[in-house]
């Protein structure tokens, strides 16, 4: 095989020759490196190579002899060398180009040509961009909530049953080890297992969005949106994604070329409302707003990104402002029908990334909160037998909701929900089921072994119905019954009450703020992990305190601010 | 060029685009790590795959457009290539956009690393009515080219082949 090359033209080969010799009179520089790419790819002006090579010893000559053909070629050809190497380079691939490919048969206007003069019009692209997010939203409330609902029934309902079953037959019966397995292990397994639909569905229909061609097309058409928070295009993918879950977004800021745009975009995402703050809203709109659940949830993912716009302007005005605007170069792949198989490779490479990442940390945070809350502090109550208002969960949420009490939802089952939030999201919903729900327990009767599991899978051919009839309600038509929407569980009389309580009867205003504040605050142990990875420790430390001050104010404005108004 | 050690270290380079992520999957199958590459924020996958006998470590580096190191995607795949590592570089590039990629195919060939040509989305370029004549670019280029369609693996078994067949360039081995 002989060796590729490319005539760079007289006088850069010239240039060229010249550098090679002296690289070759370096051999601490020889022995690294091809002579000849060497030479060329410093008179093509790359900045990386020469520090690279400024750190080898022996360089002096060679960066000396670089700098002075560059000076020379300059006032030789009118032009930089970097221009005319890449000239060359460009040259070369098109005269291949020209030689290899047959372009008599092309259509001027392919497929995707006419799809994209649709989709990405200036005046149709956003209204559709926004079109395509609100059904991905539907399905991810509608279509999953079925099945979220049937895993949490199994878990609360027939397995829990099963285990006090069985603690029952060796003995264990009321012990404090079937607390741990039932109210700890199993209620910690469940709270995973709620997120595994709503995750499931999200990722495939984003995987669907990407794998189809038209998640290029959404960042081109937000580009210019992008840049009015001082982001390009590119900064969309990684929100996008954070509509999933902050911590791939954060990885995902890679694709960026700059330093100072990976920054931003990493302190921006945790305000695109992930996948696991969506359960928390979907409850809290559901007990005080059933009506307009979906609305209340659409506009948490609303309010979001207008706080992500507002800080993303007050940072390009002060600690960030813009370096170097590149303009940047989108690609447009062809639109494709995704395969299946790309489709379920990405939905179960990041399923199993939540639950591996996110689960253990959900599951550990489950255990804590348990025994926090088996631990006697007042009260008369033994290990595991306490009342909860007696417990050490209690004390420490108890300790710090004053500060939360402005905002309208300072009783210690709501900052101990927030303060388990600040591990995962996840476990928010888990948190309040352990701390409203733990007298309800006995109240359930007590079917048959045989009859819970009976009930496992006809619940889960209800729910299949459930979903499938919550497909048609993603463009406007309600075929599910409006009562069997309606809360009706003991979960949703505790928050409502609890709520009225810490309010003083504003429980819908508290719950807008408790929403809001959930939103806002930082999202999860894993985030931060994350940020740190990828923007230092300092950032990290600024984002958390950042979003957390900022939660507070934004919660108490909108209780205060509410109450003002009469609401 | 090739040492005798029985293992080929093979870099698969290639512009975002290409379908070089879904290539890599369809060679290596289950046995990949993703890890990042050191001291860099920049995803590293590699993995391996059995092919006659031979036992073969591919690493997957990040989509560029060039080598020019003004990214840190750019920079981690420069240094690669031109680390002596890897045995030869296998270049995705999409059919349909022949030019752009070829910028880049003559960047890595500059480098002397050995390269074969993988010939990819050859199903999109003739659906838009565009012909490529593979024999002649591996003329023009004086390097191995397979085609191949990753939506449907085909031409994988031909990729593998001519990736073995780096064992007896040069008279390695």
């Amino acid at each position: 095989m002989s060796a590729f090359r490319i005539d760079y033209g007289t006088e850069v080969e010239a240039a060229i020759a010249r550098l090679e010799s002296v690289i070759q009179g370096s051999p601490e520089i020889a022995e690294h490196f091809d002579a000849r790419w060497l030479a060329v790819s410093l008179i093509d002006e790359d900045p990386g190579l020469a520090e690279q090579i400024g750190q080898l010893s022996g360089s002096g000559p060679v960066l000396r002899a670089r700098d002075e053909l560059l000076t020379g070629l300059r006032s030789t050809m009118g032009t930089s060398a970097d221009t005319a190497i890449a000239g060359a380079r460009y040259q070369m691939a098109n005269d291949i180009v020209v030689a290899v490919t047959d372009t008599t048969q092309v259509r001027e206007r392919t497929r995707t040509d006419r799809i994209d003069a649709v989709v990405t019009n200036r005046f149709l692209g956003i209204p559709i961009f926004f079109a395509a997010m609100w059904v991905v939203f539907k399905i991810t409330t509608d279509v999953a909530g079925a099945f979220l609902n049937w895993v949490d029934g199994a878990v609360s309902g027939p397995i829990s049953h099963l285990a006090r079953s069985l603690m029952d037959a060796v003995g264990l019966g009321s012990t404090w080890i079937e607390s741990l397995v039932v109210d700890g292990i199993i209620a910690g397994v469940g709270a995973v297992l709620v997120f595994v639909p709503v995750l499931l569905s999200l990722y495939i229909a984003l995987a669907f969005l990407e794998d189809s061609g038209y998640m290029a097309r959404a960042a081109f058409v937000m580009d210019r949106s992008m840049r009015a928070v001082g982001l390009q295009g590119k900064s969309f993918l990684p929100m996008m994604v954070g509509f999933g879950c902050s911590v791939p977004a954060v990885y995902a800021t890679r694709t960026l070329e700059n330093e100072r745009d990976r920054v931003l975009t990493t302190l921006l995402v945790p305000f695109m409302s992930c996948a696991a703050r969506l359960p928390v809203y979907v409850i809290m709109a559901s007990v005080f707003f059933p009506r307009y659940a979906g609305l209340a949830v659409f506009g948490m993912y609303l309010l979001g990104i207008a706080v992500a716009m507002v800080i993303g302007f007050v940072l390009r005005r002060s600690l960030l402002p813009e370096t170097n605007p590149m303009p940047g170069i989108m690609e447009m792949p062809p639109y494709r029908l995704p395969t299946f198989r790309s489709i379920w490779f990405h939905t179960w490479t990041r399923t199993r990334a939540f639950l591996r990442g996110a689960g253990s940390i959900i599951f550990a945070t489950m255990i804590v909160v348990w025994l926090l809350m088996a631990i006697p502090v007042g009260g008369s109550g033994g290990f595991a037998d306490t009342d909860v208002d007696d417990s050490a969960f209690a004390a420490t949420a108890g300790f710090v909701a004053p500060v939360l009490e402005p905002a309208g939802f300072g009783s210690w089952e709501a900052t101990g929900a927030l303060l388990s939030g600040f591990v995962a999201k996840e476990v928010v919903i888990g948190t309040m089921a352990q701390v409203y729900g733990v007298e309800e327990v006995d109240e359930v009767e007590d079917p048959s072994t045989l009859t819970s599991v009976g009930l496992v899978f006809t619940g889960l051919g209800t729910a299949a119905v459930d979903a499938v009839k919550a497909v048609p309600g993603i463009v406007g038509i309600d075929l599910t019954d409006a009562e069997d929407n309606e809360a009706s569980s003991s979960l949703s009389a505790s928050i409502r009450t609890g709520f009225e309580e810490s309010s003083g009867g504003h429980g819908a205003l508290a719950a807008v703020a408790f929403m809001v504040f959930i939103l806002l605050y930082t999202p999860c142990m894993a985030t931060v992990a994350a940020i740190r990875h990828e923007i230092g420790t300092r950032w990290m430390w600024f984002s958390v305190v950042v979003q957390t001050a900022l939660a507070w104010v934004m919660a108490v404005a909108v209780f205060q601010g509410g109450k003002l108004f009469g609401l | 060029m090739v040492e005798n050690s029985g293992e080929l270290k093979i870099a698969l380079a290639g512009n975002p685009n290409t379908g070089k992520s879904s290539i890599f999957n369809l060679l290596t199958g289950a046995k990949q790590h993703v890890g990042n590459w050191p001291g860099k924020t920049v995803a590293r996958a590699h993995g391996s795959f059995t092919h006659e006998g031979h036992v073969v470590e591919i690493v997957d580096l990040p989509g560029t457009y060039s080598l020019n190191a003004s990214s840190p995607e750019e920079i981690v795949a420069r240094e690669y290539l031109v680390s002596g590592v890897p045995d030869a570089a296998v270049v995705v590039v999409d059919a349909a956009n022949l030019e752009r990629n070829l910028y880049l195919v003559v960047q890595i060939l500059e480098t002397n690393v050995p390269v074969i040509l993988d010939l990819n989305m050859l199903d999109a370029a003739s659906s838009r009515g565009i012909q490529v004549d593979a024999a002649e670019l591996s003329a023009q280029l004086g390097v191995p080219v397979v085609s191949t369609v990753a939506r449907s693996s085909t031409g994988l078994e031909e990729l593998k082949d001519a990736i073995v067949g780096v064992f007896d360039w040069e008279g390695a081995l």
